[in-house]
């Protein structure tokens, strides 16, 4: 686990790299977008300049058709010659009109425009004023001012002057071109550049999901690892608890028999005492009356009360120690006991155990009751059977007299538990008391019921041996109620803590 | 104790370390009027070393009170060596203690114990069954060793 940091700040920074992958794409993709409206823009430009050059050449060309027909209206003097000139004149205005507008946007200089105008206008008047001539039948006036070349000047003018615009177009043309070639190597850069930046992304991507994916599977790999090493510590600690477990079981079962070896001796001599005193006793008795007079009333009367009285208190005394050792023997001998859990319904053993009590029941003017939808469980039954024939006995042993008894069982599923509840409305137990129950041989309140305080210390341990655990809430003179919780299905013995 | 049967009378072996339960015992088997010779043993070497003695093998039928809480070996492995014994394994072997663990009254019968009885807290009751034990001897049929 402690790859974690590190594996983040790894993680962070291909996503870093990721990102600033996308970034640059985007910005190339920007640049190619850019780059592609310049492409277009430049080409709009080489189409327009083309255009305007095709438009000069229109006017040039009107003006020489104009020129042809004058030529062949003044050699033929047949109007038909005429023809060319009339389309031409009907055409040129409009054209000088096209140039003309455009003239700025094309760059051309506005004297430029004016010579071409004034040439254009010389032309246009030589070619009427020669062609009106010939109408009237002044043939020779008109071929006058054909020689004359104001015509030929004039056309020539015009044919410079278009020149000129059209080197200029060129010129620009050219530049153009060159910028477009230039941005059409750029956009191939860019392009290629993006190309180059994607696959780059691309292995990056999968370099960093594959090495996402090692470090899923390693730290897989390790977290199983992880689970067995803390399944063993835990079977191992388990294993370690039973050991000690058993240990303390054993020791509390040697020590008991230990402890009764000595008992038998101070039980048996003092009956051998007793017998003893009851032959002194018989003597005296048997004495007359003289005899009897020398026996003094402090002897007579250790022989006929301090004896027996003290006999009784041994006797009295060593009967409860063996109860008490008898109660450890059961406890521990319980605790060796094999747990075989099978199903038990809880309802049924509450039953059965009111049935048992039914005399006591009936005495202490109670009554038993079973709450609805008791769940079963599956575990060791004569354990849970002697957890809850403990509880109620003792809940029907510590009633209040002064009002009628009432024992309530109840219960319920919690996930993979089961809870149960014994409320009484008996006399209760001070808070002080609540975990001193559970101790061995340890009682609570008024001591007017026999017992040896063994009952809860059993329970306790029995439920423990459940997997169980017990609580206990309760208010002086309202009432008890011990809460129980038990897995719902108990493992098998091997898995139980003193099995 | 079969003293009309057999020409040697039959000692009594008790292996008990508590003195004070060996006293109550002697007490209460003589009570029940037998008069035998009882040799005690309060450890698990020495009494095994009597019982194996050519002396003791030589001289006549035995009966063994064991106890099975001893200070240096328990009862169990006495019984299981006495019982292996060529000779021992016919004596009668009463296992009289204070455990009444089941388990481990089941062992001493695998083991070839004849009878066991658990020493009663109660002193009556154990001068009872002491004193039917004593009864008990007196009629029973001890195998010369």
């Amino acid at each position: 686990m402690s790859a974690l940091p590190t594996g983040a700040k790894s993680k962070r920074n291909d996503v870093l790299l990721l990102l600033l992958g996308f970034a640059a794409l985007a910005a190339v993709g920007v640049a190619a977008a850019w780059q592609l409206q310049r492409s277009a823009e430049l080409n709009e430009q080489i189409t327009r300049a083309l255009l305007y050059k095709t438009d000069l050449i229109h006017l040039l060309s009107l003006v020489q058709d104009a020129e042809t027909g004058q030529r062949g209206f003044l050699l033929s003097d047949d109007e038909r010659y005429l023809r060319p000139y009339e389309v031409a004149i009907g055409e040129i205005d409009e054209a000088l009109a096209g140039v003309v507008a455009r003239a700025d946007d094309r760059g051309v200089k506005r004297d430029r425009i004016e010579t071409l105008k004034a040439a254009l206008k010389v032309k246009l008047n030589e070619l009427s004023e020669t062609i009106a001539l010939e109408r009237a039948g002044k043939r020779e006036e008109a071929r006058s001012i054909v020689i004359s070349d104001r015509g030929r000047e004039a056309m020539n003018a015009l044919r410079g002057v278009v020149g000129l615009i059209m080197a200029r177009q060129d010129e620009i043309l050219a530049g153009r071109v060159a910028s477009a070639k230039l941005n059409d190597q750029r956009l191939l850069a860019i392009m290629v550049l993006g190309l180059l930046i994607a696959g780059a992304l691309a292995w990056a991507s999968q370099a960093v999901l594959r090495k996402q994916a090692r470090s899923l599977a390693e730290a897989r790999t390790e977290l199983a690892h992880a689970n067995e090493g803390l399944e063993a510590a835990v079977s191992e600690r388990t294993a370690e608890l039973t050991a000690a477990n058993q240990e303390i079981q054993r020791f509390a079962y040697i020590v008991s028999h230990d402890l009764r070896a000595p008992l038998v001796n101070v039980m048996g001599f003092t009956s051998e005492l007793d017998a003893a005193r009851r032959t002194l006793k018989d003597q005296i008795d048997r004495l007359d009356d003289e005899e009897s007079r020398r026996v003094t009333t402090e002897a007579r009367q250790a022989i006929e009360e301090d004896l027996p009285e003290a006999i009784g208190f041994i006797r009295s005394s060593t009967a409860k120690m063996d109860r008490l050792i008898n109660a450890i023997l059961r406890l521990s001998r319980e605790g060796r006991r094999d747990i075989r859990p099978e199903s038990v319904s809880i309802e049924k053993v509450v039953e059965a155990i009111a049935d048992t009590m039914y005399q006591q029941i009936e005495a202490a003017d109670a009554a038993i009751e079973v709450k609805p939808g008791l769940p079963a469980i599956v575990t060791d039954r004569l354990s849970i059977e002697q957890i809850f024939q403990n509880l109620i006995e003792n809940a029907v042993k510590y009633l209040d007299r002064s009002r009628p008894g009432r024992v309530v069982v109840s219960g319920r599923r919690v996930g993979a538990l089961v809870e149960y509840e014994i409320e009484d409305n008996g006399r209760g137990i001070a808070p002080q008391d609540h975990e001193r129950v559970f101790e061995l041989f340890r009682r609570a309140g008024a001591q007017d019921q026999p017992g040896e305080g063994l009952g809860l210390a059993f329970v306790r341990a029995s439920v423990r041996r459940l997997g169980g655990t017990i609580r206990l809430t309760s208010e002086a003179g309202q009432g008890s109620t011990f809460h129980l919780s038990f897995p719902a299905v108990l493992k098998s013995q091997s898995e139980g803590l003193a099995a | 104790m079969s003293q009309n049967s057999n020409q040697r009378s039959v000692v009594i072996v008790m292996i008990e370390d508590d003195e004070g339960h060996a006293r109550l015992i002697e007490k209460n088997v003589r009570r029940a009027g037998v008069n035998n010779e009882i040799r005690h043993f309060a450890d698990g070497t020495s009494a095994l070393a009597f019982l194996k003695s050519t002396e003791t093998t030589a001289n006549g039928p035995l009966l063994i009170l064991l106890d099975l809480n001893l200070p240096d070996m328990t009862g169990i492995d006495i019984l299981g060596d006495i019982k292996k014994h060529d000779r021992l394994k016919r004596a009668p072997v009463i296992v009289l203690t204070t455990t009444d663990d089941k388990v481990e009254i089941q062992r001493c019968y695998d083991l070839g114990c004849n009878v066991y009885i658990t020493k009663p807290v109660d002193y009556d009751t154990f001068a009872t069954a002491i004193r039917q034990l004593g009864l008990f001897l007196s009629v029973m049929q001890v195998p010369d060793a």
